[in-house]
């Protein structure tokens, strides 16, 4: 019996397992990237039609609005109320067609779909134009301010061979040498942003290089330098903007309810207009493409509060709600198809595209370094860690690894009474210990103090005695004043221990930092320009259910494919029939779901066209009769 | 309307025209891309000539009695800067300085006092980098030249490539000589 087991066993090891050449896995991986984009822009399409069915009646309702206010003043010809007559009709001849299934001639039929689609379309046509020129604008300086880069230091053997690595890596690839920046953050993990191979930058957690050997460094970067060879950048852009366009969508549906998208809209408009140059301008892209993406994801704002029925009763209010009360309801329709749409359909399939780039860029990776090993070793290590990068939430799906929660945590930073103690006891440390450093830093500016600070740190985690003891004097000055805030400072003696592996020491190092996580929360200082934007998530992979990043699992397999040596668990063939059986069981309500939703997108659809097509008629003969007694 | 054997023949014409335009211009690309490569791997062989001085500068003092190798470093580069244009030649000179430049690395480990010393530290990475840059530039020659003759060997273009005056390139190896000189120990 354990005779059979073993030589079934030992069978499955020497099996010649299935290989596959880097240029190969490059091609199959172009023509999902095809194959996949395709499906993406027939999930636009899909999710345009009602889009545009349900935004154009809104904008012939303003056109009609405003031409019947121009028509009290100075009459305007019949001949444009005939044409506007016109119009309507060949629209209520699409839609007798679509409800009643009453026979019309094609001709008419098509122009009644455009009268009924093309405002919609050209509508958010000019939305995306509006959106791409805004992030172009935009450009990778707010991204850069965002995640609070720096250059590497030439004259510090680690950061020196980073450097080395990316020139190295660069022309293997042959392309220029993107610039690389450092984050000083708790997370390791790497990211190439920008917006083409020109103007790339790669973007590196100095936890990162101390982290990885050179050769798992090369395989990390490799993969940073592929993805930019192969055009992701330009993929990311366009991914981005398609996004930012529903949520600048949504802004200005909202906008006659409430300040905030007013003030949204106004920023935004601000923004674009003015020059890039202007200090602040990089910070402020990072806010707009925030708030946008964040704009399409279904929460309460203006427009709840706006018929808020819970608030005192007058009656202005109460006419101003039946007044306003069609457009409610195709807010809401519009706001319930971006958000059913864009989470069940557009957000999993570009999420399946990246899905491709990454693996592609795994695979060029290969071709650059031709050691498959180097880079399964980075991406274990990498997702041991969880990299998340202060402030680098936006970009999520920009690293090499998927950043871990708690990022946002991390982002929020100690509060200022928290930031006065830090910078207390570190300059009062500075001065009691001895040491000459710091002395003269009296101002307390607290990023740059936070800058030192690393530095000293990263010498004493390297064993130097003298960094060490100021830490801790810092660390007894702090626990005078605040002993919970002292615990979250690392010990010295820890970070240097770990640094040469001890298992123990990483395990205390892990819950300071948890401490000063919990530490910084509650009163975390809201960052400024939006208050409160900072508790809501706000990245693109937010919107999908589907990680953007490839499992890990996966990554390895292929990698393995290419002749990397990585015990890979085999599948759980238990848990995989376990999986079906639910999924068999589920997969019916989920449908059942499906078809509920469509059903009250289609109804809601109707519903507000039908009111607002009421609400029309009642203003506009109000008009008329105002106009003509 | 019928569509006559003229319209055909004009049609295949200018087709076939526009396909041998295509094909010359990509071909042209290509070989720019190799000349390109192949230039690189010059810059990156300047780039460790330029380095060499630095290093035995700082190594020195602490070397006092390593001074033949030092000398054979230093020989070994002014024999490379100065081979020439000749192919064989020049590779053989600059795989000599490789293994000169590997002695001294083995032999700077027995100087531990060396290993402290920033500089030299830093000196040492550029190098063991530039080293690295040149097998690089060297593999992306080799995969740019696999792509230039490919295309031109593959049917229909290897009709056109020897008439447009287009000749495959010739992949950088390892040379016969350093091939020997891989001894493994067991």
């Amino acid at each position: 019996m354990s005779d059979t087991a073993s030589s079934n066993t030992l069978e499955q090891r020497f099996v010649p397992r299935d290989r596959e050449s880097f240029f190969d896995a490059q091609r199959r991986n172009r023509r999902a990237t095809w194959r996949l984009s395709v499906v993406c822009v027939l999930a636009i399409l899909v999710m345009g039609i009602p889009l545009a069915l349900t935004t154009t009646p809104l904008l012939y309702a303003v056109i009609l609005i405003v031409a019947d206010i121009i028509n009290y003043f100075s009459p305007l010809p019949s001949a444009f109320w005939h044409q506007a007559n016109e119009v309507a009709r060949f629209g209520f001849v699409a839609l007798g067609w679509l409800l009643d299934h009453k026979p019309a001639d094609p001709q008419a039929l098509a122009i009644g779909a455009a009268v009924m689609l093309l405002p919609g379309v050209l509508l958010s046509v000019v939305l995306w134009l509006g959106t791409n020129a805004l992030l172009k604008h935009g450009g990778i300086g707010g991204a850069l301010l965002a995640l609070n880069a720096r250059e590497p230091d030439q004259n510090q053997i680690e950061e020196l061979r980073l450097a080395d690595v990316v020139q190295e890596m660069a022309i293997a690839a042959g392309l220029p040498a993107p610039r690389v920046m450092l984050v000083d953050g708790p997370g390791a993990n790497a990211a190439a942003i920008g917006t083409s191979p020109a103007d790339a930058r790669i973007i590196v957690s100095r936890r990162m290089i101390d982290e990885l050997s050179r050769d798992e460094l090369e395989g990390a970067l490799a993969h940073l330098i592929a993805s930019i060879g192969n055009g992701d950048l330009r993929i990311a852009f366009r991914v981005a903007a398609i996004f930012e366009t529903c949520g600048l969508l949504v802004a200005l549906i909202n906008s006659p309810f409430g300040s905030q998208s007013r003030r949204t809209l106004w920023r935004i408009l601000r923004y674009g207009l003015g020059g890039s140059a202007k200090n602040g301008g990089g910070q402020e892209a990072a806010a707009v493409a925030e708030i946008l993406t964040r704009s399409v994801t279904l929460e309460s704002d203006d427009i709840d509060q706006f018929f808020d029925t819970t608030k005192k009763k007058s009656i202005f209010r109460s006419i101003r709600n039946f007044l306003f009360f069609p457009i409610f309801f195709t807010n809401f329709a519009i706001k319930l198809s971006l958000w059913f749409f864009s989470s069940a359909m557009l957000a999993p399939s570009i999420a399946l595209l990246w899905r491709t780039r990454k693996y592609l860029a795994d695979a060029s990776a290969v071709q650059l370094t031709r050691d498959p090993d180097s880079l399964a070793h980075a991406l274990q290590k990498l997702n041991e860690d969880g990299g998340a990068v202060p402030g680098g939430s936006w970009a999520a799906h920009l690293f090499i690894v998927t950043p871990k929660d708690g990022n946002r945590a991390s982002s929020a930073g100690p509060s200022p009474r928290q930031q006065e103690l830090l910078a207390q006891a570190w300059i009062s440390s500075g001065q009691s210990s001895g040491t000459t450093v710091a002395a003269q830093s009296g101002s307390a500016d607290f990023p740059s103090l936070v800058k030192e600070f690393m530095t000293v740190q990263r010498s004493a985690a390297g064993g130097d005695a003298q960094a060490q003891a100021r830490i801790r004097a810092m660390t007894q000055l702090l626990a005078a004043l605040d002993p919970a805030l002292a615990g979250a400072i690392p010990d010295p003696a820890d970070l240097a221990a770990a640094r040469s592996g001890d298992r123990a020491a990483m395990v205390r190092l892990q819950r300071a930092s948890r401490q000063f996580k919990s530490q910084a929360n509650p009163q975390g200082a809201a960052p400024q320009g939006s208050a409160g934007d900072a508790a809501q998530s706000s990245d693109v992979t937010s919107l999908s259910f589907l990680s953007f990043h490839p499992p890990l699992k996966r990554r390895l397999k292929r990698l393995d494919r290419m002749g990397a040596h990585v015990e890979i668990a085999a599948a759980d063939r238990k848990a995989w029939i376990v999986e079906a059986v639910i999924g068999m069981i589920f997969a019916p309500f989920l449908l059942l779901i499906v078809a509920m939703l469509l059903l009250l997108i289609s109804i809601l659809t109707l519903t507000s066209l039908t009111f607002l097509v009421i609400w029309l008629a009642f203003i506009h003969t109000l008009f008329a009769l105002v106009a003509h007694p | 309307m019928r569509i006559s054997p003229e319209l055909i023949a004009i049609v295949i014409a200018v087709v076939a025209v526009f396909w041998v335009i295509a094909s010359f211009n990509g071909l042209v690309a290509l070989r720019t891309r190799v000349q390109n490569a192949w230039a690189e791997i010059d810059v990156q062989l300047k780039r460790r000539h330029d380095l060499i001085p630095n290093l035995v500068e700082a190594v020195r003092g602490y070397m006092q009695h390593e001074r033949s190798t030092l000398e054979a470093v230093t020989q070994a580069r002014t024999q490379a800067m100065s081979a020439g244009s000749n192919v064989t030649q020049r590779s053989a000179a600059e795989s000599a300085l490789s293994a000169a430049i590997g002695n001294l690395f083995a032999v700077a480990e027995n100087y531990p006092q060396l290993r402290a010393v920033e500089n030299v530290q830093l000196l040492q990475e550029q190098l063991t980098s530039t080293e690295s840059r040149i097998a690089y530039a060297r593999q992306f020659y080799n995969d740019e030249v696999m792509k230039y003759n490919t295309a031109q060997s593959t049917f229909p273009r290897n009709l056109l490539a020897g008439m447009l005056g287009f000749s495959p390139s010739v992949m950088f190896s390892a040379e016969a000589a350093e091939r020997v000189n891989v001894q493994v120990k067991v």
